[in-house]
Formats: C-alpha cells, sequence, structure tokens
C-alpha cells in the first residue's frame, strides 16, 4: 500500500501541475480540497480522468468523487480494491 | 492616458521601455518571471500559455504601478487583443482525444479552450469586477486596440483599464504589450 500512496503521490503532482510540490509534502490523510492540498473542482475531474487513465477505474457517479477524494490514503484504498490494470 | 506599459517576447521583457534581465528564453522566461516577480500564486503553473503570457504581463504592470490591494473593484477592466485565439490550448486539448486507443479528454486543458480565460484569470487574481472582454483580431492593430479601449471608457463605471495585445500560437512563440490605461477627466 505504501507503494502506491507514493506513486499515486507522483501521478496527481503531474496530473495536476503541482510543480513546487513533492511527494513528501503531501500527507497522506491530508485533505485533497478545501485546506489541506486546495485542489478545486476541475481537479477533481482531472482525478477522475487520471483513475480511468492509469487504473482501468470508471466512476459510474462523479458524485463518489467526494467520498473517494478525501484523502491520498483513501483514494489508494479504493484503487488498490477497484482497479482492472 | 497610458500610465505603464510591459513588453514579452520570448526572448525579451521590457517594463516602461526598460529591459528587466532574463536568463532563459522562449517559454521558460514565463516560470522564471513568475518565481522572480510573483511567486505566491502556484495556479500560474496550470495554465495554459497564453493565460501565463498575459498574467506575467499584468503582473509586472501592477508591481509597476505599485499599490497591491486586491481588494475588489469594478472600475477597472481587462480587455485584451490578439490573432490566435487559444489556439495553443486548443491543439493541445485535440492531443488529449486524438487517438480512439487513448481517449481520455482533460478537463484541466479543455478549461483554456477559449483566450477570454486569461482575462478571467486576471480579474480573479486582483478581484476585478468589471468588464473583462477579449477579442480577436487579424494582426495587431494599434488604431483598432485603441478604440475599442476609448469606447470601454464611455460606460460610467470603468476608470482605467489593462488593455492591448497578449498573443500566442505555441510554447515558445507569443508576444505581450500591455498597458495601463486611466480615463482621462
Amino acid at each position: 500500500m505504501d507503494e502506491l500512496i507514493y506513486k499515486l503521490k507522483q501521478q496527481i503532482i503531474e496530473a495536476l501541475n503541482l510543480e513546487d510540490m513533492k511527494p513528501e509534502d503531501i500527507d497522506d490523510n491530508a485533505s485533497l480540497f478545501g485546506e489541506g492540498l486546495g485542489l478545486d473542482s476541475i481537479d477533481a475531474l482531472e482525478l477522475i480522468v487520471m483513475m480511468e487513465k492509469n487504473y482501468g477505474i470508471k466512476l459510474q457517479d462523479p458524485a463518489q468523487g467526494k467520498e473517494i477524494f478525501k484523502s491520498v490514503a483513501v483514494m489508494a484504498d479504493f484503487i488498490a480494491k477497484n482497479r482492472t490494470k | 492616458m497610458i500610465k505603464h506599459q510591459v513588453y514579452i517576447s520570448p526572448n525579451e521583457v521590457k517594463v516602461n521601455g526598460k529591459s528587466l534581465t532574463i536568463n532563459g528564453c522562449g517559454s521558460t522566461i514565463l516560470t522564471e518571471l513568475y518565481r522572480s516577480q510573483v511567486g505566491d500564486y502556484p495556479k500560474f503553473f496550470k495554465m495554459d500559455t497564453l493565460s501565463k503570457v498575459g498574467f506575467i504581463a499584468s503582473e509586472l504592470l501592477l508591481n509597476a504601478e505599485g499599490y497591491r490591494g486586491f481588494e475588489p473593484r469594478e472600475d477597472r477592466a481587462v480587455i485584451f487583443f490578439n490573432r490566435n485565439a487559444s489556439l495553443q490550448a486548443d491543439t493541445h486539448y485535440q492531443s488529449t482525444i486524438q487517438n480512439p486507443e487513448n481517449y481520455f479528454p482533460s478537463p484541466a486543458a479543455f478549461v483554456y479552450t477559449l483566450p477570454n480565460i486569461v482575462t478571467g484569470e486576471i480579474a480573479i487574481r486582483n478581484k476585478y469586477f468589471g468588464e473583462t472582454s477579449f477579442m480577436v483580431i487579424d494582426d495587431f492593430d494599434e488604431k483598432i486596440i485603441m478604440k475599442n479601449l476609448e469606447n470601454a471608457f464611455q460606460d460610467p463605471i470603468t476608470k482605467s483599464i489593462i488593455g492591448g495585445w497578449v498573443d500566442c500560437s505555441d510554447e515558445e512563440h507569443f508576444e505581450a504589450r500591455i498597458f495601463l490605461m486611466e480615463k482621462d477627466n
């Protein structure tokens, strides 16, 4: 799981152009939106595309993102359970 | 009356006619200028090249003006012109949907597929609630630009304009010639 979390952080940084950030700067349990990483609604859509592209996970209901994108740890757990590639 | 002006090309940056020292060339100067002159707006890294050019040019212009209050105001408009609309962002977005085997439309690329997004970026950054518009014309034409900007002063609210030319055909070909203009009394 630690390996997946680290890789996921790298992919988030790349997908969202978080230029000045390193994986080490992202807390596993910190909120991705609002106070945490401060991501916005376009970033959420980009994360949905990223999950489909890299892990073959297609979210049927975008509202699911609210739960899944709570933190990198929650996201990694969801990916581990649902990935098809 | 024009109060301040900024010129940016891939190998030259001038503020009020005075050249700034830059080390790189091409699109790297935009990041270089962001780091040396701005530094506190990471959303810059998400922008397309046109928005980066317009954003950096506006930051240099407003730094030259001096006071950066970031208080909400309605009396300042942002009105730009160019030739290539949002061509670079359009091409980038197209690349994300070109291959049916690798079809992943990027929302972050799509949001920049309109040139007027750059005026919005500047308005959001500075809390401007006045007019914003972006007009696409054949070529840089000072007469057309000035006429449109003077017309913008006809409303009773606008007292100053960040206006001029912001064009980009790809990451290595761009130009900003913008200025801060105030209404004559």
